[in-house]
């Protein structure tokens, strides 16, 4: 028989989440579904629903949530449930929350951290393999340029230090 | 409204606006402009041959634009008074020339083009307002395609569309087509519980509405598929639990959850949309042949007039406000005003007719009585003393005070006056008492709370209903904040005048607080709003001076907020205890040396 899965209730999950978020949007979700509907990813794949995540955080289920596996990771940040929400709850920014406080936590999926290293390193978010060198120059594109990365790199730094709102 | 309209003792004005009010209760004065309707509504027995003549073709309102009407018309087959009338803007012209044929067929001369507006003044007791509500127009939520596509509609519209009465004469079919639709979809709280569109509030009539209509449909059209999604389908009155369950024994789907974008099918007409059903947890397609928005309701876009001419004050949603929400909920704060139905907040019909036969009564209850009690206190002034000046009239809340510039005097009406007090602290000439909250009886209380230990005190002024309400609130339920406090209460934060607070400065307060109601909230329309500009005015004051304007503080709180008035009373000790006695001997100094220039200045003039 399967375990019946058991629930952890975080009391100051909002609380934690509230330091990195703006706005106390998420309080008046009430669950209309009105985020789903419209929702690219939500449509294509069971495991990420912008309804269920904003009641997770409603609960306090952070371990619902806080998985390097699952659901926040998945969002397209296409915004469609910012314009859609009747209620400003503004899910996809819960969700930009959610990704930094997890992040801030160390929980991020492998291929987020390679790709977030690899922007800091080469300013690009995907590998340039050789394939798509050789792809590039059969289809008579030009060769893609070195990026500085450092530059990037200061810009993120500023902000980082909260020089980037000057 | 027949019955009413054949009433002996009902004057029944019905195309007329309200141009102005004066007066006070018992003794209103109104205005009214009888609009021309170009049809003598004494003689027209609205036989309708003026209206087959007419050839002027335009959209019918009470039809939702389904249907067409003439420029002369009945504006609907039950109006009052059972006459035509003619709207001008659509009127081919009133030059016989031009046109004409209605007068030409008229076999009674009913119809005029000279007619004019008429303004008719009348002496009113007591005041009712029910000036009803506006629907939302779903045109901004774009998602639902409300003006791309022909076979989405609004509850309103559906409502022509299944009437006996209606363009269809009651046969449902669909705008696109003219085919009688067979799946059908509700979409609710359009425009409802929506802090997008700025509504945050329920319209309360639109679930009962919906499950009404799918009943209709079941009933009409047995084989007719409907299905309502919804966020929470709110049957709370008298047998509405009922006609749900009726509605879903009748096959009616309930879907929890609001959909997506709506497509169409260019080809059919036909509407798709994607909706997760949250009690599920599933995506789920649909296709409609009609899907109708179940509009929420919107207070009166021209809502401002009214309030404007009886003093009436709006609540945070834009309805009109009680004097009391629980103990006076059909009296406006105007006294002899009293509201009934939409106008307040949004309502079904009984609970209309609830507060209408209510609101009835209490006007009864006024004019039988034949006089008012007043409060004693009100507001007196002195002639002698009064300069004229006007600013006593323009801070009113309602309208009780008149000023003759010329002879330099003015007049309270005392039976208008509610007692507020922002007169008195609005007069520069000391020429306005307030009974029971006179100058002298406020400045002895600052007096005496400051004689000694004036270090470790903070003066509180608090307004009787809200602030000081609030303080006994927190104390009953125990709620422990420092004892450095000292309320002075006053009917209202407006009756605290730049004089009272800088006094208590004078006598060496650390800290004076200034609090009232919450905006909206003021037992006296908007009376603190003075208070706010007053306390403005004394920053700036105090900031000239080199005061930190922090010593001063405003706040709001209600009565409701215990809480508020011990974290509030907790922060004014810690600010306090920040004020230094050097401080407080400077400021001493320099505001004594201000009042003794100004009392010189004040000596010689």
């Amino acid at each position: 028989m399967k375990e019946k899965k058991r629930v952890r209730i975080s009391h100051d999950f909002r609380e934690q989440l509230g330091l990195v978020l703006e706005g106390d949007g998420v309080n008046y979700c009430y669950q209309c579904g009105a985020c789903v509907g419209d929702c690219p990813t939500a449509r294509f794949s069971e495991d990420f629903n912008p309804r269920t995540i904003m009641q997770s955080v409603l609960y306090g289920l952070k371990e619902e949530i806080a998985s390097d596996t699952l659901p926040v990771w998945m969002c397209s940040n296409c915004f469609t449930c910012f314009d859609r929400c009747p209620q400003e709850v503004k899910p996809i920014e819960v969700i930009i929350a959610l990704k930094n406080l997890m992040a801030s936590e160390g929980i991020v999926p492998k291929g987020v951290e390679a790709a977030a290293a690899g922007i800091l390193k080469t300013g690009r978010s995907a590998i340039v393999s050789n394939t798509t060198v050789r792809r590039r120059e059969e289809l008579g594109l030009p060769p893609l340029e070195e990026l500085d990365a450092g530059e990037l790199r200061t810009l993120l730094d500023a902000d980082a230090n909260g020089e980037g709102e000057k | 409204m027949m019955d009413a309209g054949r009433h002996p003792l009902i004057k029944l004005m019905s195309y007329s606006e309200i141009e102005d009010v004066n007066g006070y209760v018992g003794n209103f004065k109104v205005t009214v402009r009888k609009k021309a309707r170009y049809v003598d509504e004494t003689v027209c027995n609205s036989c309708g041959e003026c209206e087959k003549v007419c050839p002027a073709i335009h959209p019918d309102e009470f039809q939702m634009g389904l249907a067409t009407r003439k420029a002369v018309h009945l504006p609907f087959p039950q109006a009052v008074p059972s006459a035509y009338l003619i709207n001008m803007e659509n009127c081919l012209g009133t030059n016989p020339i031009a046109c004409g044929k209605c007068a030409e067929v008229c076999e009674k001369n009913a119809i005029n083009y000279d007619m004019q507006d008429e303004i008719v003044v009348l002496d009113i007791g007591a005041i009712v307002v029910a000036t009803g509500i506006d629907v939302y127009d779903p045109t901004q939520q774009d998602e639902y395609g409300y003006t791309r596509f022909q076979n989405v509609i609004t509850s309103m519209e559906f409502e022509r569309l299944i009437c006996a009465g209606g363009p269809t004469v009651g046969h449902l079919v669909r705008p696109g087509d003219h085919t009688t639709p067979l799946r059908i979809g509700f979409i609710q709280c359009v425009g409802s519980r929506s802090l997008r569109d700025g509504a945050g509030f329920c319209s309360n009539i639109c679930c009962m509405n919906t499950v009404k209509d799918t009943l209709l449909i079941r009933d009409h059209y047995p084989d007719a598929e409907c299905s309502v999604f919804y966020i929470d389908i709110r049957a709370f009155g008298k047998g509405f639990e009922d006609l749900y369950d009726k509605s879903r024994e009748a096959g009616v789907k309930y879907i929890r959850g609001i959909p997506g974008e709506i497509t169409e099918d260019p080809a059919t007409g036909n509407l798709r949309m994607v909706v997760e059903n949250t009690t599920t947890r599933s995506i789920e397609e649909h296709e409609f042949d009609m899907i109708v928005l179940s509009v929420g309701v919107r207070p009166r876009a021209d809502g401002g007039d009214i309030r404007r001419h009886l003093t009436l004050s709006q609540t945070s949603d834009g309805f009109l406000m009680e004097a009391h929400p629980k103990l006076k909920p059909v009296d406006a704060p105007t006294r002899g005003v009293y509201i009934a139905g939409c106008a307040e907040a949004p309502k079904d019909v009984k609970e209309s007719v609830t507060q209408a036969s209510a609101a009835a009564a209490r006007a009864g209850v006024l004019l039988n009585a034949g006089k008012v009690t007043v409060e004693a206190i009100t507001c007196t002034i002195d002639n002698d003393l009064c300069h004229g000046c006007g600013a006593c009239e323009k801070v009113c809340p309602y309208g009780a005070i008149t000023v003759d510039k010329g002879a330099k005097t003015a007049a309270v009406v005392e039976a208008a006056c509610a007692g507020c007090g922002t007169c008195g602290s609005a007069c520069r000439f000391d020429a306005i008492t307030m009974r029971h909250f006179t100058d002298a009886q406020i400045v002895a209380q600052v007096d005496a709370l400051l004689a000694e230990r004036q270090s470790g005190k903070v003066i509180v002024f608090a307004c009787n209903w809200c602030s000081y309400a609030g303080g006994d609130t927190a104390g009953t339920s125990r709620m422990l904040y420092p004892a450095s406090n000292r309320l002075i209460r006053t009917m209202c934060s407006g009756r605290i005048s730049e004089e009272f607070v800088l006094r208590a400065f004078r006598k060496g307060a650390p800290i004076v607080l200034v609090s009232g109601c919450h905006f909206a909230d003021c037992h006296y329309i908007d009376a603190n709003r003075q208070t706010v500009k007053r306390v403005y005015r004394l920053w700036k004051q105090l900031e000239k001076l080199g005061i930190r304007t922090e010593r001063l503080q405003l706040e709001w709180i209600s009565a409701a907020e215990g809480p508020k008035f011990q974290k509030t009373m907790r922060e004014m000790e810690e600010l306090r205890a920040q004020v230094t006695q050097e401080e407080i001997d400077h400021t001493v100094k320099v505001l004594t040396e201000q009042f003794e220039k100004r009392r010189l200045k004040k000596v010689r003039s």
